[in-house]
């Protein structure tokens, strides 16, 4: 009897993914720990977060996290040493990326990599938009994203296999086990592609064929009634394998290699009802590695390599008074080093900080967080970071919320510490800890002819720093109204200053410059970003229509101060005359779309174990380079154009296997001048399977 | 009668009036030259190297390609210790025949407007000249004179914006003179590895010696 109810349970078991009404309350109720650094509902939040939780990620077919990332309101890839992430108009230097609350390193020229992270271990991702260095410190500038990996508590594994167009393959397989008090979590993932050629009557391909690996393991117990200890390990590697041509028809070839490894033990002590302690070490080393040879004779054309370390040890301390509010303190020390080919030796640094945070909640419709961070860096000037934001619920559907706060972010490793002179036309470039020694070593070869900056602000530099303020509107229809439908509105300005830029410090008697970085630019990026999901009853399912758009103006304001003053000119490329450029004229910083949108539907028939999702994605025409020799973007010819990209994906639950196909790119809409990344019409078919020990009835 | 050989008489004496004064106005008896050199060759050399390699450059001489305005040809560099040639051109450097270094009497000013709307030269216009060879009238290295350099493209554009003002070698005539471009034959979209140092330039000429320049 109880057999044949085990098998009837068994049949009728519903799939794997969480159940459907969890898409629907889930942005209401969603726990999310990022914006506070305790766990909040992300609804009663005072600043804009979005949550994208791994159901979504699952049906939408992502595999990397730029394929999930590029889907969400205000956010873009973009590509510049790497696909990095663009919020409200910021590159992807200025964006702090988290995995499970500590930062990923690795950022060679200012951008982490996006397409290093696989998404199949991830629970779910938190991004917070506005500026949040008064927790998290440098780069916390245009925001946060935070990815939490899985932690299952239960007895379960799952595999899964998927192939698809470039012989792109991704294998992925995890288990969790639970003894006891103790929970051990593995995961394996290995990632390969051959690449593509947008560009095959040219040599080279447009992405060379790579293999990763990525392994992580997270070990949880519940030491003591109070006490409980997790162990989080993870290691990545990636080699590829490019060639290319160079301008004297000579080809070289190489190997380009990727290692980086992180390990995070974190106790957290409940020291009584009101006290919780936690204690951080978080360690992490990246490693990369070129080498690449002239194909004919095997003589070295390039070898390159980066080698950094992060150590961070942390406390933070809880207070919850009265129940209701709750204080959050936090001291820390962070110890780095970086060496590379083109900085001189192993460079060594280390920052001191400290942070607080309060967040008061007089009453069950107000919420105030004030808090504040400074950071003590051994290598330029220490920074103050603080930050107020607040939510008012003006009635159980409308909520008003605002926020305004100080972000920064500090010099990078080349803005300190490159060392390089360009051989063939002569100009040198040095960080500002080497331009003292830099400009003397050239002055003894007799190169210097003038030196035009006064030498005791050589190495004076400050981290870049910009003030922000997000105002915004949330509205929930359910309550009250009883109608499934989500509307958030948010309107940010960011004002940035310090911006680091190349200035000549020196002429050389060769004629041409050296250069240094100082602070130098200002920049401001505004908009508005609207985000809307409805979900309606279609027949035996459910469909979930989302929608999103952003609005940016992103403008360099010495340009439009230079252009009110009639100072900034353009030449037209074909006539060669020059004439003024006006205020309208300006297109504003490169890179950025004024317009991006985004509409998805999601459809369940949770029944059935059915599943299907379209997503389109738009991005209206962004400026690429300067044409016309006055260094600003101006000119029609001087934007890519804009483009919409389809995506279709459909899965199948029978039991505990999944199918799922689908169609990333369904136009095939490519672009090879402009957007190298964007990789044609891309189809792929996975099979998953899962696993959970059967809990006892 | 005797009004005829009178009027003969003003008229032979207006004309003559007229005849000197319009000696005095040049823009109706010495029009301005304006004039476009093209592919003006300033030490070329033979191949570009892109990023990571360092070519030798072939067959470059080292010397000034010397220029002068009102004859609108090259001058032998034979002359340089002559006021025959105005301004010379080597590879991006640009040089004037005045000052401690030179023989001759010119000058430039680095201008900030449009080629076009500068009809006469602003009489608050100091002329600069070669002092040192590092200290030029006009500033080398990229953003400072007439070209900015992006390290980049690798590519030298002339700012749109700039025009020389020029005092002539023998420090007498003035001119006004634009680069448009630092390549062969002027390409609308010059890469890395355009054959560069070919220089394409407009200039207007006032051959009276007057600052008005239209």
């Amino acid at each position: 009897m109880s057999a044949s109810l085990l098998v009837c349970l068994l049949l009728q078991q519903t799939p794997v993914t969480p159940p459907a009404d969890t898409m629907r309350s889930r942005s209401l109720d969603a726990v999310v720990v990022t914006a506070t650094r305790t766990e909040r509902q992300v609804g009663s939040l005072p600043m804009p977060v979005t949550v994208v939780g791994k159901n979504q990620i699952q049906q939408s077919g992502s595999l990397r996290l730029n394929d999930i990332l590029r889907e969400q309101t205000g956010l873009t890839i973009v590509s510049d040493h790497g696909q990095g992430l663009q919020i409200q108009g910021f590159s992807p230097d200025y964006t702090l990326i988290l995995v499970d609350g500590e930062p990923l390193i690795g950022r060679t020229a200012g951008t982490l990599d996006l397409n290093r992270l696989t998404v199949g271990n991830i629970k779910q991702i938190e991004i917070v938009k506005g500026p949040s260095s008064s927790l998290y410190g440098s780069e916390a500038l245009a925001g946060v994203v935070n990815i939490i990996t899985e932690s299952p508590t239960r007895t379960q594994g799952s595999l899964s296999a998927r192939y698809g167009a470039n012989r792109t393959s991704d294998l992925t397989g995890d288990v969790s086990l639970r003894a006891g008090k103790t929970n051990l979590y593995l995961f394996g993932n290995r990632y390969a592609s051959a690449g593509y050629d947008l560009t095959p009557e040219t040599f080279g391909n447009t992405v060379s064929p790579f293999t990763n690996y990525t392994g992580s393991g997270r070990l949880t117990s519940q030491l003591a009634n109070r006490l409980k200890l997790t162990l989080t390990g993870r290691y990545f590697t990636e080699n590829q394998n490019t060639d290319a041509q160079l301008t004297d028809q000579q080809i070289v070839l190489g190997a380009g290699k990727v290692n980086e490894y992180t390990i995070n033990p974190v106790v957290t002590h409940q020291v009584s009802d009101v006290w919780k302690l936690m204690y951080r070490y978080y360690r992490s080393g990246y490693n990369t590695a070129t080498d690449l040879r002239y194909q004919t004779t095997g003589a070295e054309y390039d070898a390159s390599y980066f080698r950094q370390t992060f150590n961070r040890p942390e406390l933070v301390v809880e207070r919850t008074i009265r129940n209701r509010h709750f204080l959050t303190v936090g001291v820390g020390y962070i110890g780095e080093s970086v060496e590379a080919t083109r900085y001189p030796g192993r460079q060594v640094f280390s920052t001191r900080y400290g942070f607080a945070q309060f967040e008061w909640v007089p009453t069950r419709r107000l919420t105030v967080i004030a808090g504040g961070r400074y950071d003590d860096h051994s290598q330029y000037a220490s920074q103050v970071s603080p930050k107020l934001s607040a939510r008012y619920e003006l009635s159980p559907t409308l909520a008003l919320r605002g926020s305004g706060g100080v972000g920064f972010k500090a010099p990078d490793f080349r803005q300190l510490y490159l060392n390089f002179d360009n051989g063939v036309v002569g100009y040198s470039v040095f960080g500002t800890q080497e331009v003292a020694a830099g400009i003397a070593r050239l002055q003894q070869r007799g190169q210097i002819a003038e030196v035009l900056i006064d030498p005791a602000r050589f190495g004076a530099i400050r981290a870049e720093s910009s003030v922000a303020f997000n105002l915004g509107l949330s509205a929930n229809f359910q309550q009250t109204y009883d109608l499934p439908l989500q509307l958030s509105v948010n309107l940010f300005r960011n004002d940035v200053r310090d911006l680091i830029e190349t200035q000549v410090v020196a002429q050389k008697t060769n004629g041409q410059n050296v250069f240094s970085y100082t602070n130098l630019n200002r920049v401001f990026t505004q908009g508005a970003e609207v985000d809307a999901s409805y979900r309606l009853t279609l027949g035996a399912g459910r469909l979930t229509v989302s929608a999103g758009y952003q609005y940016l103006d992103a403008r360099d304001k010495s340009v439009v101060d230079a252009i009110r003053a009639g100072q900034v000119f353009r030449r037209n490329p074909e006539t060669l005359v020059t004439e003024q450029v006006k205020l309208a004229d300006y297109g504003g910083l490169l890179n950025r779309s004024r317009h991006m949108a985004n509409l998805k539907f999601f459809y369940e028939l949770p029944k059935q174990g059915l599943s299907a999702s379209l997503r389109g994605i738009y991005r209206s025409r962004y400026g690429f380079a300067d044409r016309n020799g006055n260094l600003i973007l101006d000119t029609d010819s001087e934007y890519v154009p804009g483009y919409i990209t389809w995506h279709v994906a459909a899965a199948k639950t029978i039991r505990q296997l999944t199918v799922q196909a689908g169609i990333d790119n369904l136009t095939g809409y490519t672009d090879p001048q402009y957007i190298p990344t964007l990789a044609g019409r891309l189809w792929y078919v996975s099979l998953r399977w899962n696993w959970q020990q059967r809990a006892s009835i | 009668m005797n009004v005829l050989p009178n009027l003969l008489l003003l008229t032979i004496s207006v004309a003559t009036l007229t005849a000197c004064s319009k000696d005095d106005n040049a823009v109706t008896t010495q029009p301005v030259q304006s004039l476009t050199v093209k592919n003006l060759s300033a030490d070329p050399i033979s191949t570009t190297a892109g990023s990571g390699t360092a070519v030798q450059p072939v067959a470059a001489t080292g010397k000034f390609t010397l220029y002068s305005l009102r004859e609108n040809k090259i001058i032998a560099n034979t002359d340089s210790a002559t006021n025959k040639w105005d301004i010379g051109f080597r590879s991006t450097a640009i040089i004037i025949n005045g000052g401690a270094i030179r023989s001759g009497q010119g000058g430039a000013n680095v201008y900030t407007g449009t080629f076009d709307a500068l009809t006469a030269i602003p009489t608050s216009t100091t002329f600069a000249q070669d002092q040192t060879a590092t200290q030029l009238a006009v500033p080398g290295g990229s953003g400072n004179g007439w070209y900015n350099y992006s390290s980049t493209t690798n590519v030298v554009s002339a700012i749109p914006g700039r025009v020389l003002l020029i005092r002539t070698g023998d420090g007498t005539k003035y001119a006004k003179l634009e680069i448009l471009s630092y390549y062969l034959d002027a390409p609308a979209s010059p890469t890395g590895t355009t054959p560069s140092r070919y220089y394409t330039f407009r200039y207007t000429y006032q051959p009276s010696g007057s600052t008005t320049l239209n």
